[in-house]
């Protein structure tokens, strides 16, 4: 009888990576709905023109270019999906032919292809449309959660994405199978609502302090503000910044691969989303922090290297520097006895 | 839950000469030579080696070379088996002393699971080994040959005196896992030297030197996360007892002796009843019917144990151990030895034929890397033959677990491209000594 022999490990997990482009796509198709709902056919339109666009500029280059096509593991169709997403619905329909084949040709395949890009795609492809033809590119109206029947169906949804944010947290839903890592949403998502609460908390104590008020409990009293949502807040919980946050810095190739790297990576696109959307607007803030931040991940992966297994962390060393420091009279110790 | 023996005796059984890392041993019988249960037929020509005794009674019908689960052609005897179960006397010896107990494990033929003789575990030559661990995170409690629960724990504690004694250590210690509460269950309350023993779990920064103060005993119980994997040793000595072994060490160089539950078992009824070392409990796993746990003759062919289970579909891979890093055999003649602790059956449908893509960054493999490593940069550097680059990454720290692999969703490779960089690495620097730093010491003497 013959039998197989392959080198080790004998079984591997069920994710592939086709797998989790599909599981995103499928994330991705109650937003998707509920723009159609919204927005009626020329969001349908839009979608399935960006998704054909892309899968068919990736079929005709790795035809070209005589190499293995790749266009069943969904990646170009997530691509062409997440670009229909940012498009708003007023768009000719060039726009997203043209932004599905600009991320596929220059943003993907220019680089390199699948794990080699710099960019998130989407990202350069959008970046490129909203400076080429910005007219067609600004939204007609920029989200503000007013009421929580917004975070539903947002009433003044300009992208296709910001219809609805409850619908794209089946994103969080992925985090918890362990489709996308928890690491970047989590820090991002973090640092975007403090930020704004910081921001507020500091306006406060200073005006304050501008009147001259010298009651401390007063000072205290705006420690309360970090539990309200505040007029910034409220330009936060829009779609296109939980699709930011679960969608666009989540994309593997362009985040680092340290655990270390990854923690200041997701605190460095919330503090670049929170600036540019606190001085401008959360559309593009979010857009453009994300772009930005990609441009520094690499960076931060080379700085965060681990160290050698078992060494000393700093703060393990500084601790034990301290604790030398300290005469063994004032330390509580049990003395070994060997 | 007792192991099932075969029902039958094998036709014939193959037992290797060689089935320890060190030298093979010298057959001491020839072809047409009648054996019996538990006679020695292979005696050791070195201190790095341990002798093999028949587990049959038989002809012999060659000595030859044959399949072995390690992939390669072994110096093998093979017996045609007879229908008696006629042995050799059994002398068993109270109260030996430290040098018998050496002598004892070398004519016993006990060898460590991973390949090590067990003396030269206990008793390595230049080395003061003060500290002896039982390692039976990746064995199931009863190891196959007890009734209950209680009988496993006061027999392994008795063998952990025997290893003590013989190794000449005061302390140590069996390390459960943590998710195994029969074991923990067993091992509650379990008095030694008139103390009630808790099972103690390994926590941060609290290793077996705070159990060994805190409960004021030289023999502590404690339980871990399971560890798996080929080169553990260095790891788990890390883990339990916080000692840093260094590249191209090994746990006897910073004075801890680890043995598996195997050799404990072998070294206790090698003192209690004069037997050697000729059977090994096994298990099956895979898409099989079959008893558990197995008792089986080391030599019986994996044929013969497969022919007792009942198996859906048709076999496509016969794996040696677990399916994590266990070697795939093309032949189904190999025999079990002394190393074999599993066999593992896959069938047709379940063998992988998956294609590699790109790496995508995803950083799975990081994140399962449980000596935190880079496998993600490791694999392209291997591949493309930038060994030094590895080198400075810590390559050789990889414990080749294979969890990176599993865990790749773009299926590459990884362990079997660090495997080939790490050779590389071992061929070119043959003569090259670590270098110092603030946590590892010159000369293999370690440190805390």
């Amino acid at each position: 009888m013959d039998y197989t022999i392959s080198a080790p490990p004998h079984i591997k997990s069920k994710f592939s990576f086709r797998s989790i482009n599909r599981a995103k796509i499928l994330a991705l198709i109650p937003v998707s709905l509920a723009s159609v709902y919204f927005f009626g056919i020329p969001a349908l339109e839009i979608i399935l023109v960006a998704v054909l666009a892309a899968v068919a500029t990736e079929y005709g280059i790795q035809r070209i270019f005589k190499k293995k096509v790749t266009i069943m593991d969904g990646h170009a169709a997530l691509i062409g999906l997440m670009f229909a997403l940012l498009t708003p619905p007023e768009a000719p329909i060039w726009i997203p032919i043209f932004g599905a084949f600009f991320a596929i040709t220059i943003g993907k395949h220019a680089f390199g292809g699948i794990g080699s890009y710099v960019f998130n795609p989407v990202l350069v492809s959008w970046v490129f449309v909203r400076s080429a033809w910005g007219g067609f590119m600004t939204p007609m109206s920029i989200p503000n959660l007013g009421q929580l029947s917004d975070l539903v169906l947002e009433n003044g949804a300009g992208l296709l994405v910001d219809v609805s944010p409850i619908l794209l947290l089946g994103g969080v839903y992925l985090i918890y199978k362990k489709y996308i890592e928890w690491r970047v949403p989590l820090v991002f998502a973090l640092t975007v609502f403090f930020f704004n609460q910081t921001v507020a908390f500091f306006s406060a104590v200073m005006s304050l302090i501008q009147e001259g008020v010298l009651n401390p409990l007063m000072y205290l009293a705006t420690m309360f503000i970090f539990l309200e949502v505040t007029d910034e807040l409220s330009y936060v919980m829009v779609g296109i910044v939980f699709f930011g946050i679960l969608f666009l810095a989540t994309d593997t190739p362009t985040s680092p691969v340290t655990k270390n790297g990854r923690l200041i990576y997701g605190f460095a696109c919330g503090l670049l989303v929170s600036i540019y959307g606190y001085f401008g607007n959360y559309v593009d803030g979010t857009l453009y922090g994300i772009f930005l931040a990609n441009a520094i991940a690499a960076y931060i992966e080379t700085k965060t290297l681990p160290a050698m297994f078992g060494h000393e962390s700093l703060l393990e060393s500084s601790y034990r520097r301290i604790m030398k420091r300290i005469p063994s009279s004032l330390k509580f110790e049990v003395i070994s006895d060997e | 839950m007792e192991s099932k023996r075969l029902k039958t005796i094998p036709e014939k059984v193959v037992i290797p000469l060689k089935q320890h890392n060190g030298v093979a041993c010298k057959p001491l019988v020839k072809k047409g030579d009648q054996v019996l249960i538990g006679q020695k037929i292979g005696e050791s020509v070195s201190y790095y080696s341990s002798d093999v005794h028949s587990s049959v009674c038989g002809e012999v019908t060659g000595i030859e070379e044959a399949p072995n689960p390690n992939g390669n052609k072994v110096l093998s005897v093979v017996i045609k088996t007879t229908e008696s179960e006629e042995t050799v006397a059994f002398v068993p010896k109270k109260h030996p002393s430290q040098k018998e107990l050496i002598t004892i494990m070398q004519d016993a033929g006990i060898v460590e699971h991973y390949g090590a003789p067990t003396h030269t575990v206990l008793k390595p030559e230049g080395k003061k080994i003060d500290l002896v661990l039982i390692n039976a995170t990746a064995s199931e409690w009863i190891g196959g040959k007890y009734a209950t629960p209680k009988e496993y724990a006061s027999q392994m504690m008795d063998a952990l005196k025997l290893l003590m004694k013989a190794s000449g250590a005061v302390k140590g210690a069996i390390i459960v896992r943590k998710d195994d509460e029969d074991s923990i269950e067993a091992f509650e309350g379990v008095k030694v030297d008139g103390k009630a023993l808790r099972v103690a779990p390994l926590l941060g920064t609290r290793r077996l030197g705070h159990y060994f103060k805190d409960q004021g005993s030289n023999v502590v119980v404690a339980s871990q996360e399971r560890v798996l994997g080929r080169n553990i040793l260095n790891f788990f000595t890390y883990n339990v007892t916080g000692r840093k072994v260094a590249l191209g060490c090994n746990p006897t160089d910073v004075g801890v002796a680890v043995c598996g539950v195997k050799s404990a078992k072998a070294l206790y009824d090698a003192v209690h009843e004069g037997k050697p070392y000729y059977e090994t409990v096994i298990s099956m796993e895979g898409a099989v019917n079959c008893p558990e746990l197995m008792l089986v003759r080391i030599g019986t062919p994996f044929k013969d144990i497969v022919r007792e289970c009942t198996f859906n579909g048709e076999i496509g891979k016969i794996i040696a151990n677990g399916v994590i890093t266990g070697i795939a055999q093309y032949t189904d003649e190999v025999p079990v030895t002394k190393g074999t602790t599993r066999i593992t059956l896959l069938t047709k449908e379940q063998v992988l034929r998956d294609e590699s893509l790109d790496c995508t960054h995803c950083a799975r493999c990081v994140d399962a890397c449980p000596v935190s490593l880079l496998p993600t940069r490791l694999h392209v550097l291997a591949e493309q033959g930038r060994f030094d680059e590895c080198r400075k990454m810590h390559i050789q720290f990889c414990i080749e677990c294979g969890r990176c692999s599993f865990a790749c969703p773009s299926k590459i490779h990884i362990l079997q491209l660090i495997r080939y960089a790490k050779n590389a690495i071992e061929q070119a620097y043959e003569d090259d000594t670590p270098k110092e730093s603030p946590n590892l010491k010159l000369g293999c003497c370690g440190g805390e």
